[in-house]
């Protein structure tokens, strides 16, 4: 407002003559900088008929938009605002006629230079502009009387395109009708005020107030019939237009191309990263929505991410089913299908965890889940590293959390989500307690097979359950060591780089260990499933017996060790 | 899991402003199940047929486009003794910008356009291109018969 400008008025229009002139600041009661106001907060029609009708200029011919284009930039201008395309030099790639020519933006924010191919109408704007006028026109035939006097305040920005522009233009004054909505509307269309100006009003009849809230009531509606996603069926959330023209909401978008990249309205091709990350949303109408109907935008934004996280104790977790993982270990994954490509986002986006659980190939019965497709134990992963390629898949690396048990599951927009218990390990207490009860009851068992036949065969079994946990441990990493000693291709270079070196925590020792040797998975799985460091340890214990027994009975013939 | 709102729309809008020849209710039970039934075209020889047809709205409906299967037999080209159907707006060319209510349209304009070359039904389809006036005339005979 320090910027304020006054230039002689020109009592063209009126005989009258008017008090002395007071500055627009004082009279408005919203103090708003005039060219950028602020985003919050509802625009009264009484009030506010200045603001709403800039929301609709054009920034360049400053008359309410016809026919309007919105810019790559996400700036919108008349169609017949756009400086002619110049051919672009030195341009070869992507080489489409409509890429060879491009127009120097005319907004005053962006400089860039738009080729003529992503300048097209922008249709959801040029119908709601269309239905906008035709309602004008309405109320200006059907009310006729209501006279007010609008007096425009020049109002420039510093900075050179302000001041070329106070060059060649002088205020000017109107009288009109229809309330101050309406006639603010018509003294833009005549081209008599410009997008950045003030106007003072001096009322000249009865007070318009409820013709404007009225004729405001209209508007709105029509705004809001107009603004709706054609994917969501929604009032648009951060409108993102294409450079068809065609607008969704962001994350409608986002998700349309996760299964394509082409328009859902006209299958044209959409020439944008699939993240929209550079995308900017279309500025005018996320202008039009924030100002004419904040309450809906917030409660969108509300029932939306209501509808993307559930409560608590819903089925929160996402559930990738796929592969096995475990806990601490990495797990890779190349992430192309649509539905995975959703959660992804969402979970980026969330806490960056989700379940990851393995098909139920054999068709086994899942404890409480009954005949499933999928298993019922699993592990959390999280999101260590996320590279998102051009065309939408993207290259995950994840770090397995902590192992959880499904207690409920359901879907969610085509994935998999469940609720979750976490499976602990047992404390450390009852882990030696049940060492040591087991030892015992091995040796006792041991003792009374050799006394009845001292050359007995004890099983091997029991001769595992003799083991200390530490002596299986030391079993396991003799194994490693000599397998090592073998050049065994599992423990390649590459592979440790991968996994790691073999962990000296025999609690995850085992995840390690299953991690790089190439067994069947639903042998791995039953790792999950325990909740003893000792028993996961005397499953890896018995997978080598296997792999040895395997070696001495086959001879040279085993070949994946 | 909540019926998203934009299946609620649509099936409000299905049921207040119906197409003319083209019924679509949900199940009670199932809000994306739908009863449908779609009139023969005139001047086709499905003409006075009533064709029931079921729909599904899968989970990621409308990123993915509608399950549709013809129940009433019915002798085309393009649909199989199953019931499936061969349009592309229905596989690859699904976009979702469509809905509910633009697919049965194109259904019902596929009955009345049968496209022998992309058959879906081999042998409807030879029928069709050997003898287009037996095989018209059958696919009368099985709308009387079949789509009452």
């Amino acid at each position: 407002m320090n910027l304020l400008q006054r230039t002689a008025c020109s009592f063209a229009d009126s005989g009258e003559q008017l008090d002395p002139p007071i500055a627009p600041s004082v009279l408005m009661v919203d103090d708003a900088p005039a060219v950028d106001p602020p985003e919050k907060g509802p625009l009264g029609a009484h009030r506010d008929a200045r603001e709403l009708v800039r929301l609709v200029q054009c920034p360049c011919c400053s008359k309410p938009f016809t026919s309007p284009v919105t810019l790559p930039c996400g700036h919108s201008v008349c169609r017949d605002c756009l400086p002619s395309p110049q051919p672009r030099p030195n341009i070869s790639y992507p080489n489409t006629p409509d890429r060879q020519l491009a127009i120097a933006c005319p907004t005053p924010t962006c400089a860039a230079e738009h080729p003529t191919g992503e300048c097209n109408i922008d249709v959801t704007l040029a119908k709601l502009m269309e239905l906008i006028k035709a309602e004008v026109a309405k109320h200006n035939t059907a009310v006729g009387d209501n006279p007010v006097l609008l007096e425009e305040f020049l109002n420039y920005s510093s900075g050179p395109v302000g001041e070329k522009e106070r060059g060649n233009r002088t205020a000017h004054q109107r009288r009109l009708h229809g309330g101050r909505l309406v006639s603010t509307f018509v003294m833009a269309d005549m081209g008599e005020l410009h997008h950045t100006s003030d106007v003072v009003y001096h009322p000249m009849g009865e007070d318009s107030e409820d013709l404007d809230s009225a004729v405001l009531e209209r508007l709105q509606d029509v705004a809001h019939r107009e603004l709706d996603c054609l994917v969501c069926y929604n009032m648009m959330l951060d409108p993102t237009t294409t450079a068809c023209g065609h607008t969704f909401c962001r994350r409608c978008l986002t998700r349309v191309m996760d299964h394509s990249n082409i328009c859902p309205c006209c299958r044209r091709d959409l020439h944008i990263p699939a993240s929209l990350q550079d995308q900017p949303s279309n500025e005018r109408l996320v202008k039009l929505l924030n100002r004419l109907c904040p309450d809906l935008v917030a409660s969108r934004a509300a029932a939306l991410s209501l509808e993307e996280q559930p409560a608590v104790d819903e089925l929160d977790v996402p559930l990738f089913v796929c592969t096995l993982s475990l806990p601490s270990m990495p797990t890779f994954l190349h992430i192309f299908e649509p539905r995975y490509r959703l959660m992804m986002r969402r979970c980026l986006e969330g806490n960056k965890q989700f379940g990851m659980i393995m098909y139920n190939r054999s068709g086994a019965l899942q404890g409480d889940l009954g005949a499933s497709s999928f298993v019922e134990y699993g592990t959390l992963l999280e999101i260590v590293n996320y590279e998102l390629l051009r065309d939408g898949r993207s290259f995950v690396e994840t770090r397995g959390v902590s192992r959880f048990k499904i207690l409920a599951h359901g879907m969610l927009d085509g994935y998999d989500v469940g609720r979750v218990e976490r499976v602990e390990d047992l404390s450390l207490a009852q882990e030696e307690r049940l060492e040591a009860e087991e030892r015992l009851a091995a040796e006792a068992t041991a003792q009374e097979t050799r006394r009845i036949n001292p050359d007995a065969q004890l099983s091997a079994e029991l001769q595992v359950n003799m083991l200390s946990t530490q002596d299986l441990l030391v079993r396991t990493v003799s194994f490693i060591e000599r397998m090592r000693a073998h050049s065994a291709p599992w423990l390649s270079a590459r592979i440790l780089h991968v996994y790691g070196g073999p962990p000296n925590d025999p609690a995850l020792f085992p995840y390690w260990f299953a991690s790089v040797l190439p067994i069947a998975e639903e042998e791995k799985y039953l790792l999950l499933k325990t909740n003893r460091v000792r028993e996961r340890l005397k499953m890896v214990n018995n997978w080598i017996s296997r792999i040895e027994g395997q070696r001495w009975t086959s001879g040279s013939s085993c070949s994946i060790l | 899991m909540s019926l998203p709102k934009r299946i609620i729309k649509e099936t409000e809008r299905l049921m207040a402003d119906p197409v003319p020849g083209i019924s679509a209710v949900p199940h009670e039970d199932n809000l994306r199940y739908f009863d449908v039934t779609i009139e023969g075209p005139s001047q086709s020889p499905y003409e006075k047929g009533i064709f029931q047809l079921e729909l599904f709205l899968p989970d990621d409906y409308p990123m993915t486009p509608p399950k549709i299967r013809f129940l009433t037999k019915i002798y085309h080209p393009n649909i199989d003794r199953l019931g499936r159907i061969c349009l592309d707006v229905l596989k690859s060319n699904w976009s979702p910008a469509l809905q509910i209510r633009t697919i049965l349209l194109s259904i019902q304009a596929l009955l009345g356009a049968p496209n022998p070359d992309d058959p879906l039904a081999n042998d409807v389809a030879q029928d069709w291109k050997k003898d287009e006036k037996g095989a018209i005339e059958t696919a009368r005979q099985w709308t009387q018969q079949y789509a009452k």
